[in-house]
């Protein structure tokens, strides 16, 4: 391993052992006993097969698909803020789809799920890609506020075409067997996750290996270089790394359907498609990097939780100290990246 | 478990007292988590069942599926949802019919407005939230055949502002007697009457007179740690079958509080009718 990445790896540990401290001494001073918090957050996240098989994984397929996509729009210059809404776009799509293939094939039904969640998110992110090359709006404002459109149009959804048959509940029927992932039996933990891994090492192989993504590097460290000196279409890169970061959070949601809550509801997502952009950044791009980031981030929430059951830390003080960790982290990791190359942001 | 936070002086933090009421009668080891997202909620069932607790309650009728997917892992485990569809297996609803003290109150607004115009405020189009809206309607008919009826539904449970607003929005379109389901959201109506002169308010699920002492006539009040309390007592001796429980004004459980400060603003004859109702709804679910 090269050694500035060592030491971007140390800075990394420094903030979150800084960040863990850090809420050690605010649940001490609010009258909680950190020690027995820390220990549920521990043990919630990652100390028991219930809480990693059952909590953290589950939770960190959605995050590892969506923060893959996100580190390759934000490498080739396309800061997609709408993966929270092609997320939904994804799981409407797919849910509507799985709903009708009750008699179909399992391997051929889950697949068709799951390349229509993909479909639909990366439909959804030619919006802005569209808005941004004819009319120059920008893909930072178009996708935050399609994220709004998605979730008005996914309440609708449920409470008209999709709604469960009865017509009583805000949520779709539940998808046909044929339709879900596999389980691993007796925990929550999908094959979701085996397909959020291949396309980490996949994604990881293109960027490293392959013409066209040495391209998609170009492209974004440095449009009009790459545009006058090596001839790279840099429109079409953009256009393309946002279409890709959209199609995974698509599949993403179509993954949560069909691995996960096997119906869709309004509040599927917890935020996935706003911690991406954090799983992202804080892996910096690196598609590995992204895999533990992402279990990271999912461990934490998932941690969170048990806090609250176990130690008895209210929700809200949960979601405070949450931020603070990853403000932390992000802040170390900005600070170490400074000192070690000053020229490339990002 | 809860789906919303437990500071909205409604529904969640009635369930957050129940909790807390088995912990000092029974003796007994409490937690509690708020679990918003279908995925957290599942993730939540289980961890309790892992652990061995004997008794968990789902917080509302979100947590039917999972908690059926969950207990047939978990059979040990007794999984109470309150305002569950079904029985099935080790899950039991528990259903509260809050319509019955609703009626009560929409008796004393027919009575009471002026405007002939009263507002309801619900959070999800669920169909206790719409019964319980429903009944409020029709008890203000029958005692002011005047009355016209206005519901607003803002799809959240937790959005403050959005509460307000609505209930702002009732009030300029005529209306002086407003009441609602909306448990979080709920607080920002609050706000909204206080600041409107001679403008009144019902409270839902708990007894919010002291939100605004001076504007509530009275609340239709669930008593959740009483029912929390009874089904925790039969786990605990071991006498609990799984069974649909359905709880009215008859049980106690449910009820029409009125503010007492407030009652000189009604007329003999509205209290008359009142508890004329109450009798005959009693007397109709104890006859067989």
């Amino acid at each position: 391993m090269r050694p500035e990445r060592w030491r971007a790896l140390t800075a990394l540990g420094l903030a979150l052992t800084a960040g863990l401290v850090a809420l050690a001494v605010s649940l001490t001073l609010t009258g909680y006993d950190a020690a027995s918090a820390l220990s549920a957050l521990w043990l919630g996240g990652f100390g028991t097969s219930e809480g990693l098989l059952s909590a953290t994984l589950p939770r960190a397929v959605p995050l590892i698909l969506i923060g893959l996509g996100l580190g390759v729009a934000f490498r080739g210059g396309a800061l997609n803020i709408g993966a929270e809404g092609q997320f939904y776009a994804g799981a409407g799509v797919a849910t509507w789809i799985g709903l009708s293939l009750g008699g179909w094939p399992r391997p051929v039904a889950v697949a068709l799920v799951l390349l229509g969640g993909a479909g639909a998110g990366l439909l959804y992110g030619l919006v802005p890609v569209w808005l941004r090359l004819r009319f120059g709006v920008l893909e930072v404002i178009s996708t935050l506020l399609l994220n709004f459109v998605a979730e008005g149009v996914i309440s609708y959804l449920v409470q008209g075409p999709l709604m469960e048959p009865r017509h009583i509940y805000p949520q779709s029927a539940l998808l046909p067997l044929a339709a879900r992932l596999p389980l691993w039996t007796g925990t929550r933990l999908h094959l979701g996750m085996a397909l959020a891994l291949t396309l980490a090492v996949g994604i990881w192989v293109f960027e490293r290996r392959t013409r066209p993504g040495f391209m998609l590097y170009a492209a974004g460290v440095n449009p009009s270089a790459a545009w006058i000196m090596g001839r790279i279409d840099t429109r079409k890169v953009f256009a393309l790394a946002l279409l890709a970061s959209a199609g995974l959070a698509g599949l993403a949601g179509g993954a949560e359907i069909s691995g996960s809550t096997y119906a869709l509801f309004q509040n599927l997502s917890p935020g996935y498609g706003f911690t991406g952009i954090a799983v992202a950044l804080l892996a910096r791009l690196h598609p590995l990097g992204i895999v533990a980031s992402g279990l990271l981030f999912a461990g934490l929430e998932a941690g969170a939780g048990a806090m609250q059951r176990d130690a008895g830390v209210p929700a809200v003080i949960v979601s405070v100290v949450e931020a603070a960790i990853i403000l932390t982290v992000l802040l170390g990791d900005a600070a170490s990246r400074r000192r070690l190359s000053p020229a490339t942001g990002i | 478990m809860t789906p919303g936070s437990i500071a909205d002086a409604a529904w969640n933090s009635g369930a957050f007292q129940g909790l807390e009421l088995i912990q000092d009668s029974l003796q007994v080891q409490i937690s509690h988590v708020e679990a918003r997202t279908p995925g957290e909620q599942e993730e939540a069932l289980r961890a309790y069942a892992r652990q061995g607790y004997a008794l968990i309650f789902g917080h509302g009728f979100e947590f039917q599926g999972a908690a059926e997917r969950v207990s047939a892992e978990f059979p040990l485990a007794i999984f109470i949802i309150t305002s569950g569809e079904q029985l099935r297996g080790n899950v039991a609803p528990m259903i509260f019919r809050l319509g019955e003290a609703t009626y009560l109150a929409g008796l004393v607004a027919g009575g009471v407005t002026r405007s002939n115009v009263i507002g309801f405020v619900g959070g999800i189009e669920l169909p206790p939230i719409r019964e319980a809206a429903d009944a409020w309607f029709a008890g203000a008919r029958a005692s002011n055949p005047r009355v016209t009826t206005r519901s607003t539904y803002l799809n959240t449970f937790d959005d403050v502002a959005a509460g307000r607003e609505a209930a702002v929005a009732l009030l300029r379109a005529g209306a002086d007697i407003l009441t609602h389901n909306a448990d979080q959201a709920a607080l920002g109506l609050f706000q909204a009457v206080k600041e409107a002169p001679s403008v009144y308010v019902f409270g839902a699920n708990l007894d919010q007179t002291d939100l605004a002492p001076e504007r509530v006539l009275g609340s239709a009040v669930i008593d959740l740690p009483r029912a929390f309390l009874a089904v925790a007592r039969e786990v605990q001796s071991g006498t609990f079958t799984p069974h649909v429980e359905s709880f009215g004004l008859a049980s106690g459980v449910v009820r029409y509080e009125p503010n007492p400060a407030l009652l000189h603003l009604l007329s003999s004859d509205i209290q008359a009718r009142v508890s004329a109702a109450r009798d005959s709804i009693i007397a109709n679910d104890r006859a067989p």
